[in-house]
């Protein structure tokens, strides 16, 4: 969920910047590192955030009936791992507001923090806690994508009620708005994007043992699990 | 998404300097956001349309097109700031004190906010952001990388959309569960086809002796100073008159 350009006023803007700042140059710094010992796994980041910002269009089915677009925080994350995803994910964000105007530039900084880092690490560490109590590939999978899904969309809904209060309820009735807003989208558009990354991780699990592979110095952990 | 950009290759004003469409957005992004956004910000959006439909000659249907997406995620949370929600004793909703005001300037900030985006859009391509993004010290590595994914995402869009047809082709999205499974198989193969792509470009590189940099040529474009002046002078009237129609209105 993007909030647009234009939408925070400046001293929101700047201060979410700030926050997701460090979260992106520590990110930067780790993928220039490994691009330095590696060149070749350049390009494969660079495919790899193609292929975040694909999926990150892909329309999703909407049991509604409108089109709504996955986010790919949760499928990142699982693949790539939440370190390297905040730069990956502020790419994306980024090439979604200079080449489709979606989302923007001085919203960058909070829509970087609520999509790139909160909803990833959200993800990840749904994901490491549920294989750890032994739960399902599958299930896991599902709760990371949704739960990864629910905490973006509660930051962004933070977000706005912080830059937004309610005049009479303050900031907790402004989040309860914002929330219940745009709950009948995301809640179910979430379960859906649970859903579609299981299909995802199994079909990858099946067919791309070997690509999955070539990923295990970002991520060692996932590696391991495939090895089935 | 290849419309803009085909828009942004093609535009009459691809060839100018960047900074020159840059440094204009951009003093007026930052104006929108801090001048009074009832009068500042239709100025601001009229003069990006102009300059985007008059002066890079971008088609008025491609600029709108741009501007529905944001301006629907507008029109759906802008009139939740114009009423007020009440706990304390059961719950009751009211139109909030000022909440209409602050609802209008809102949706009329963001809305010109958004037309200096869509003029970045549909007027410079993104490989004209990289010597921006180098000079405010993004490693070159990262650059780099911004670079490639730019050109791998067309790459694999066309994938994605020649499979997408062939799937619906054979009504693979006709149910809501049918459609769930496709777009998984869909998104795999992409997957699949995208590491597959980087491994061949990286042998490829390897035998042409590559060992972390990519050189490209960039085309070398003079910066025009009056070109520059005259843009940032009415940037800079756009700014004032937004300011004093405040005091006088």
């Amino acid at each position: 969920m993007h909030i647009t350009e234009g939408f925070l006023p400046p001293l929101h803007a700047a201060a979410w910047t700030a926050v997701a700042l460090p979260f992106v140059i520590v990110s930067a710094w780790r993928v220039n590192r490994l691009m330095q010992d590696q060149p070749q796994t350049k390009l494969l980041l660079a495919a790899a955030g193609a292929f975040a910002f694909l999926i990150s269009s892909l329309k999703l089915p909407s049991v509604t009936g409108s089109c709504s677009h996955a986010t790919g925080t949760g499928l990142g994350a699982i693949l790539f791992g939440p370190a390297v995803m905040a730069l990956l994910g502020t790419l994306v964000l980024l090439f979604q507001a200079l080449l489709l105007a979606h989302g923007g530039i001085t919203t960058l900084g909070a829509n970087v923090f609520s999509m790139a880092i909160v909803g990833p690490w959200v993800a990840y560490t749904v994901l490491r806690s549920t294989q750890w109590l032994g739960a399902s590939l599958a299930l896991s999978v599902f709760l990371a994508a949704m739960l990864g899904d629910w905490a973006t969309y509660l930051t962004t809904a933070g977000q706005l009620a912080l830059a937004f209060p309610d005049p009479v309820s303050g900031i907790t009735g402004s989040f309860l708005k914002f929330a219940g807003v745009f709950a009948p989208t995301q809640l179910p558009l979430a379960v859906v994007e649970g859903l579609l990354t299981v299909v995802i991780v199994n079909f990858l699990r099946e067919y791309s043992g070997e690509e999955l592979q070539s990923l295990q110095f970002l991520r060692p952990a996932l590696a391991t699990e495939t090895r089935t | 998404m290849r419309a803009i950009d085909h828009h942004a290759w093609t535009n009459r004003w691809r060839d100018r300097h960047p900074l020159e469409k840059l440094l204009p957005a951009f003093t007026l992004l930052l104006l929108t956001l801090f001048l009074p956004p009832l009068t500042t910000g239709p100025l601001v959006l009229i003069g990006m349309a102009l300059a985007t439909v008059w002066g890079a000659g971008v088609p008025v249907r491609a600029f709108v097109s741009v501007m529905t997406i944001p301006a629907a995620f507008l029109l759906a949370g802008a009139p939740f700031l114009a009423i007020s929600v009440n706990f304390v004793d059961g719950f009751s909703v009211q139109l909030a004190p000022a909440g209409g005001w602050l609802a209008l300037e809102t949706t009329v900030r963001a809305l010109a906010a958004v037309s200096c985006l869509a003029f970045l859009t549909l007027t410079t391509p993104l490989t004209d952001w990289a010597p921006l993004l180098r000079r405010l010290g993004t490693p070159a590595s990262v650059v780099e990388l911004m670079l490639l994914m730019y050109r791998l995402i067309f790459v694999f869009a066309e994938r994605a959309l020649t499979g997408q047809q062939a799937q619906a082709a054979r009504l693979g999205y006709a149910r809501f569960d049918r459609s769930l499974h496709s777009t998984g198989l869909l998104a795999g193969n992409l997957f699949q086809r995208a590491l597959d792509r980087a491994q061949r470009l990286e042998r490829g590189l390897a035998a042409r002796g590559y060992t972390g940099e990519l050189r490209v040529l960039t085309p070398e474009r003079p910066l025009s100073w009056p070109h520059l002046a005259t843009v940032m002078t009415l940037v800079g009237g756009i700014g004032l008159l937004g300011g004093l129609l405040r005091e006088w209105l």
